[in-house]
């Protein structure tokens, strides 16, 4: 590739009649209501978009722009279409039955697509995360939602990345519109089971306003268009945690449904926290932890492929998981004998706490070389050797901290 | 992360990198770094992730700025020799667009057209961009508008945005400080926007 002068360059530029910037230049200066935009994007707060990675032909790297003080990231644009909304899920602020309601405010499709691709252009953001309260009928705000992005698509020739909210109850044709604009969309199924959203939503019919338009998204043609991947990087969902008194083993049967039988690519956690003004104000706020050991278990399940049965082993009597890493719980259930890293199989390996499926990768690569012979050569592979240790044995050498092997 | 299969680049990015040690990595194969354990090679295994480390944070938090119509300018000053590599990257972003990154002492100016890039090392970022001022032919319409350019704007709608992204109940400022680690934001220049709102052009280039 050439090095050339500024001149050159210069002209080289000036020869470009159509390019990204002079198409947001005409509309760079947009006018937002800073209320608007606070009010609409403290409505996705809870929401959760943990990647943007994209596995288009091309595929969509995910990069983090920003992390907030609570170290979540903050990769996407993530707003609220509107916060105005007729269900009465009892722990949302946005909901009808709450009695604290902000202002109801409404972005329109021109509106959100230029403020996306300012923020674009100047590096803050990979893409837009749309959401929205149902307004007065879901169809017509799924169709707003659907202009929008199909505005950054075909007018602004917008690249970014895309992940779109299905409404619950929205229409198939809508929903088809949304899977060929998007890199990934979603329902929330917000609850484990249709008896735990009747307990936090009186407005939502789990089956047929959640489950049906899964399957709708599932069941779509997705041919590749053009050459182009139709929704790459897939449908997933997100559940509200602890809202409805539900055990972690009911999140987990509607999980394994959700991965089985839906194919969502990834299932997302949110632990309930009590929002002042709605019905659930005085409910227990749900700890953090608890967040964090459903997607402990959600990895056992999807990326290390754990056995139904192993990972029931991790909940207590009344279904829950304990403060503890569950992959803990169930090797010392499962692992009757320590391992030899020199002859354990990969699948084998994965089930030792500390040993993931990158370090068990290269246990396997390096002892193709040369055999293991020390804790060491483990540690200078970066694998978690404290963690780990007691489940392991090698040349005779192991350690016995764990009582389950001192007879 | 990964070794990938082109590390030599990586390595031959790095800020202590020297001839010698990339002729000892020049034998080894991407398997090898990965799993090696001999001194040398962990060290050049650090050395590849570290360049990867701030070329990715680098694509995440320079901020990019319009002057005028055909240029897009922002701060940089990487510990390794990534410039190039940065600025290439939101070229390929924004093609037609010269995207200028730079400090006080030098600068990267990439352009991709056609599917192929131009470069140009220059100075400093200030003196690129006033030689680029002169250079392009840009109508008096266009000129005027370097004046009422939205910059502020964005900078103020994304300050609003994150700020409502904040869920007080999960403070968490060790997560916070993990994933963007001051040195890096200091490369990118990013805590001295976000300290002064109005940060000019010239608060780029005093040291």
């Amino acid at each position: 590739m050439p090095m050339v002068t500024l001149e050159k360059i210069a002209h080289l530029a000036e020869e470009c009649r159509f390019d990204s910037l002079g198409q947001a230049q005409s509309l760079a200066m947009v006018d937002v209501d800073a209320k608007k935009l606070r009010t609409l994007g403290e409505g996705t707060r809870h929401d959760v978009c943990a990647s943007t990675f994209s596995p288009r032909e091309e595929p969509l790297l995910g990069i983090c722009h920003a992390f907030t003080q609570d170290g979540r990231c903050v990769s996407l644009f993530k707003t609220l279409y509107t916060n105005h909304c007729t269900h009465q899920c009892s722990y949302c602020t946005n909901a009808a039955n709450c009695s604290s309601k902000a202002k109801a405010f409404s972005y329109t499709p021109e509106e959100l697509a230029k403020i996306t691709l300012s923020l674009y252009r100047s590096n803050y953001i990979e893409g837009l995360f749309l959401s929205s309260g149902a307004g007065r009928d879901e169809g017509s705000v799924m169709e707003k939602m659907v202009e929008t992005v199909r505005l950054l698509r075909q007018k602004f020739a917008f690249s970014g990345y895309i992940h779109l909210k299905v409404l619950p109850g929205c229409s198939q044709a809508h929903i088809q519109e949304a899977v060929e604009l998007a890199d990934r969309v979603s329902i929330n199924l917000e609850a484990a089971s249709a008896s735990h959203m009747s307990e936090i939503c009186a407005t939502k019919n789990y089956e047929s306003d959640i489950l049906q338009r899964q399957r709708y998204i599932r069941d779509m043609k997705m041919k590749p268009v053009a050459g182009k991947v139709v929704l790459p990087a897939g449908q997933t969902t997100q559940l509200v945690v602890g809202a409805a008194g539900e055990s972690d083993e009911e999140i987990f049967k509607r999980i394994l449904y959700e991965y089985n039988e839906i194919g969502v690519k990834r299932a997302y956690y949110s632990a309930f926290s009590p929002q002042g003004g709605t019905p659930f104000e005085n409910r227990k706020a749900q700890p953090l932890w608890r967040e964090h050991r459903l997607y402990q278990m959600d990895w056992l399940y999807r990326v290390y492929h754990f056995q139904t049965d192993e990972i029931c082993h991790a909940f207590d009597e009344n279904g829950l998981l304990c403060n503890a890493d569950p992959k803990m719980a169930i090797a010392v259930e499962f692992m009757d004998k320590p391992l030899d890293p020199n002859t354990a199989a990969f699948r084998e390996l994965l089930r030792v706490p500390g040993i993931g499926p990158r370090s068990a990768q290269k246990i396997v690569a390096f002892r193709k070389r040369q055999p293991i012979v020390a804790k060491a050569d483990l540690a200078a592979m970066g694998i978690r050797i404290k963690r780990a240790a007691p489940f392991l044995k090698i040349n005779g050498w192991r350690d016995t901290t764990l009582e389950m092997w001192q007879d | 992360m990964k070794i990938p299969d082109n590390f030599l680049y990586y390595l031959s990015l790095h800020e202590d990198c020297n001839e010698r040690l990339l002729a000892r990595a020049e034998h080894l194969r991407t398997e090898d770094v990965e799993v090696c354990i001999s001194p040398e090679v962990v060290r050049i295994k650090k050395m590849v992730y570290a360049v990867m480390g701030e070329t990715h944070r680098m694509k995440a938090f320079v901020r990019l700025q319009p002057l005028r119509t055909k240029v897009l300018y922002g701060f940089l000053r990487p510990r390794h020799r990534i410039g190039e590599h940065i600025c290439d990257h939101f070229a390929r972003r924004n093609a037609g667009i010269i995207v200028v990154l730079g400090n006080a002492s030098e600068s990267w100016i990439s352009l991709c057209r056609d599917g192929r890039i131009w470069r140009d090392h220059g100075r400093g970022l200030y003196e690129s961009l006033e030689k680029l001022k002169r250079t392009l032919h840009e109508s008096l319409h266009e000129r005027e508008k370097e004046t009422d350019l939205p910059v502020q704007d964005v900078e103020v709608l994304w300050q609003i945005y994150y700020d409502s992204q904040y869920c007080p109940e999960r403070k968490n400022l060790a997560a916070f400080h993990r994933q963007m680690p001051r040195k890096d934001q200091d490369s990118a220049g990013l805590r001295m926007v976000q300290n002064k709102k109005n940060a000019t052009l010239e608060d780029f280039l005093s040291d």
